[in-house]
């Protein structure tokens, strides 16, 4: 049980670096939020300052609406586990497990139900008499994951738990640290550059960059709304593609080809101050229709210039029609028609999917309600 | 540019051995590339192919003149590294530039050609800005875009690249792989490319080559071994998540043939599904056992029964996707993924409790065995 305030934090290096500037955030009780970001972003900092590990050089941090500025790692009752798995290798897994209940000086029978508990949710019983240098990354991951939270802590903090794991391993570690959230209903605070496990991960998502706060929010939300051209790009894969255009009316834009304008209208409006000026638009490469034939207004042509099978899907690299030429992606399901190299096609740029940046790369469409 | 041979080419470091009796053709003006794990041989075949590292045994050729008694330099290949080999003493420009200079090649370039050709590549690969530094001011990122560079610039009978890409961040590297395949493509070159990561390989190859304990699994087009996988350890390799594997066996009952795995379902298999599963199961204490293999992407999921062949299974996870989500299933050595591909049709489903599932019959696989399936 816990609730997390950062209010209007600072993390200030040598007097002059700034780590984290001004952070305000609130992390719900039985959340589980991310903070993504690129590195040297300040996700790093905001986690340790949040486990008491690093002095909060201004601003407040509340747990549960107690300020816990000057307290300790211990006093915080935070489990910590991170990139490296840090295990004794010269005790067993039942040994690592139980080593913080019996630092606390807790006895050997509640020991035994408290490690045997977490290893039932974590699926470690059948290997609590190895050591850690017998186990596989995964297991090793979860040993690692068993002690942090063997403490029933107030809120675990992770920070780039996967990163150092085989692809593979991941996906399957990554389902089983959702599942034990949820079974354990505590706070989960995720650190990671990782932008497909934040989303695979988490119920919301902070991102950090540049020591500041761009935008929190659900995936959806971080996703479908992003408030400038930095999340919008650093979020998904391949990121938005961003096209040159020139906003014809509040409710419409333009691409210029050879031959005149394409009109696009799109979802919302923009400030009427806009009308006339270059602006940016966005627009994700998994959210772009291809079409059979062109020739329409809201339609674009495009010459296919790569194609890269994914598995799952293709991702075209494709020459738009407008006057610079601008290459984007298009990401197009299995199963969808295949295309060739030099093939002409007709892309449909749909109103709700188009996004609008200003020269300041803030997001621009104002949603009606 | 060159045809590449290899026939029967066997490896041997001390008694260790590397490659195993292999024989492969990578075709004129071919992207190939050889997907597999961490000491699986793939940096080997390079070496042999770079007359770095002598064969044991068997014939390597380069449009048909057989090269095993060639030096290095006498092969006229371009090879880029993992480990970068950077001349730390040289500027970026000049480790670029180097293989212009050597004397053997004769291109006798005058400054300004030299120049050119050095930043044509340079900007290419965008590190243009990084041309009067040293290697060691670099990041690992830097290095290895330079040490691209450097193979890149002159063009030899066919480039190798071992993992070229492997140390750039997420953005950077699906960016370089792009500009990668457009070298390819607009150059009309011969690359061998190694690589562990199958995504890099699925989007580059024009063929490629599963490679394991220094023998071939499959080799074909990325959609072939995607789609198609021969041996369940391609089928695991190539995708994420990877293919389902079911061990399970085959029961015979009044001339009709099923599967059932375990404790958790039984499905009945037609004609030449039951044909084809019947051909690599393994006898084994009167039971038929028999691996069965399915992509995520392959299986239905519905809150009812979808067919006379469905089956329920409780929910594990549900793990979302940008613009799809994988629900998990826990079997008893195994987790059965499901990729569903609208994020509305996760809230239709609810997904929790007890889901049908339905396989996709075209699109299941039977395998013999050949490697263990273990939940990590």
């Amino acid at each position: 049980m816990s609730k997390i305030d950062c209010k209007n934090i600072w993390k200030i290096y040598n007097g002059n670096v700034i780590g984290v500037k001004d952070l305000t955030f609130t992390c719900n009780d039985k959340e589980f939020l991310a903070i993504l970001g690129p590195s040297g972003g300040g996700k790093s900092s905001t986690l340790r300052m949040l486990a008491g590990l690093e002095e909060i050089s201004k601003g407040e941090v509340l747990f549960d609406g107690k300020k816990v500025n000057q307290l300790g790692p211990t006093e915080r009752n935070i489990a910590l586990a991170f990139e490296s798995y840090a295990l004794y290798y010269h005790m067993s897994v039942y040994e690592n497990i139980a080593f913080p209940l019996r630092a606390k000086g807790m006895s050997n029978k509640d020991v035994d139900k408290s490690v045997k508990e977490i290893s039932e949710v974590l699926n470690l019983e059948s290997i609590l008499k190895k050591r850690p240098a017998e186990l596989a990354g995964g297991h090793q991951q979860r040993v690692s994951l068993a002690r942090a939270l063997v403490r029933k802590p107030n809120l675990t903090l992770l920070d780039e738990p996967l990163s150092h794991m085989d692809q593979r391993i991941r996906t399957e570690v990554r389902i089983q640290i959702r599942r034990i959230h949820e079974e354990l209903g505590n706070t989960t605070i995720y650190v990671t550059h990782d932008q497909e496990e934040a989303i695979s991960l988490c119920d919301r998502i902070l991102i950090l960059y540049d020591a500041e706060l761009q935008q929190i929010g659900t995936v959806d939300e971080i996703y479908n709304k992003p408030v400038n051209k930095f999340v919008a790009f650093f979020v998904g894969e391949p990121g938005m593609n961003f096209i040159k255009c020139k906003v014809e009316s509040p409710e419409s834009i333009s691409l210029q080809t050879s031959k005149g304008k394409n009109i696009f209208g799109f979802t919302g409006a923009v400030d009427p101050k806009y009308v006339g000026s270059e602006i940016t638009m966005g627009i994700r490469p998994q959210q772009i229709g291809m079409v059979g034939y062109g020739g329409q207004k809201s339609t674009m042509s495009g010459l296919v210039k790569i194609v890269e099978f994914q598995g799952d899907n293709d991702v075209l690299i494709v020459e738009l029609g407008d006057i610079n030429k601008t290459r984007i992606k298009v990401v197009i399901p299995a199963g969808g028609r295949k295309f060739k190299q030099e093939e002409t096609c007709w892309m449909d740029f749909q109103p709700e999917r188009i996004h609008l940046f200003d020269e300041t790369e803030k997001a621009i469409i104002k949603k009606m309600s | 540019m060159a045809e590449i041979r290899f026939e029967n080419v066997t490896k041997y470091y001390g008694r260790k051995l590397a490659i195993d009796d292999l024989s492969f053709t990578v075709k004129e003006k071919e992207f190939f590339s050889i997907l597999g794990p961490t000491g699986a041989g793939k940096s080997t075949i390079l070496k042999m192919i770079a007359g770095i590292a002598p064969v044991t045994s068997g014939k390597i050729f380069f449009n048909d003149i057989l090269v095993n008694n060639f030096s290095p330099h006498e092969r006229n290949v371009s090879m880029a590294f993992e480990t970068y080999n950077l001349y730390s003493h040289f500027s970026v420009y000049e480790n670029i530039a180097f293989p212009l200079r050597a004397p053997k090649w004769k291109l006798n370039l005058n400054r300004e050609e030299e120049r050119k050709r050095v930043v044509e590549v340079a900007s290419f690969l965008g590190i243009e800005e990084l041309l009067d530094r040293r290697p060691q001011a670099l990041s690992g990122g830097q290095k290895q875009r330079v040490s691209l560079a450097r193979a890149l610039i002159r063009k030899p009978l066919v480039y190798l690249l071992d993992e070229p890409i492997a140390h750039l961040d997420a953005k950077l590297k699906f960016s370089t792989q792009t500009l990668l395949k457009e070298f390819a493509v607009n150059y009309g070159i011969t690359i061998i490319y190694v690589t562990h990561d199958y995504r890099e390989a699925l989007a580059l190859s024009d063929r490629m080559m599963v490679l394991r304990k220094g023998k071939f699994d499959q080799i074909g087009t990325p959609e072939e071994i995607y789609y198609t996988p021969k041996v369940d350890f391609v089928g695991r390799l190539v995708g994420a998540p990877p293919m389902n594997m079911i061990d399970g066996e085959l029961i015979k009952e009044d001339g009709k043939m099923s599967f059932k795995a375990g404790k958790y379902f039984t499905i009945a298999l037609k004609n030449e599904l039951a044909e084809s599963a019947e051909k690599v199961a393994k006898s084994e204490n009167d039971k038929l056992n028999v691996r069965l293999g399915i992509r995520c992407e392959d299986i239905k999921l519905g809150k009812q029964k979808l067919s006379e062949n469905s089956f329920q299974l409780p929910v594990y996870a549900a793990v979302r996707e940008a613009e799809s989500s994988v629900i998990s299933f826990e079997l008893e050595n195994t987790f059965l993924h499901v990729r569903i591909a609208e994020n509305a049709e996760l809230k239709r489903l609810q997904i929790s409790g007890l889901l049908w599932l339905n396989f996709k019959p075209e699109r299941m696989f039977f395998y013999e065995n050949t490697m263990e399936i273990y939940k990590s």
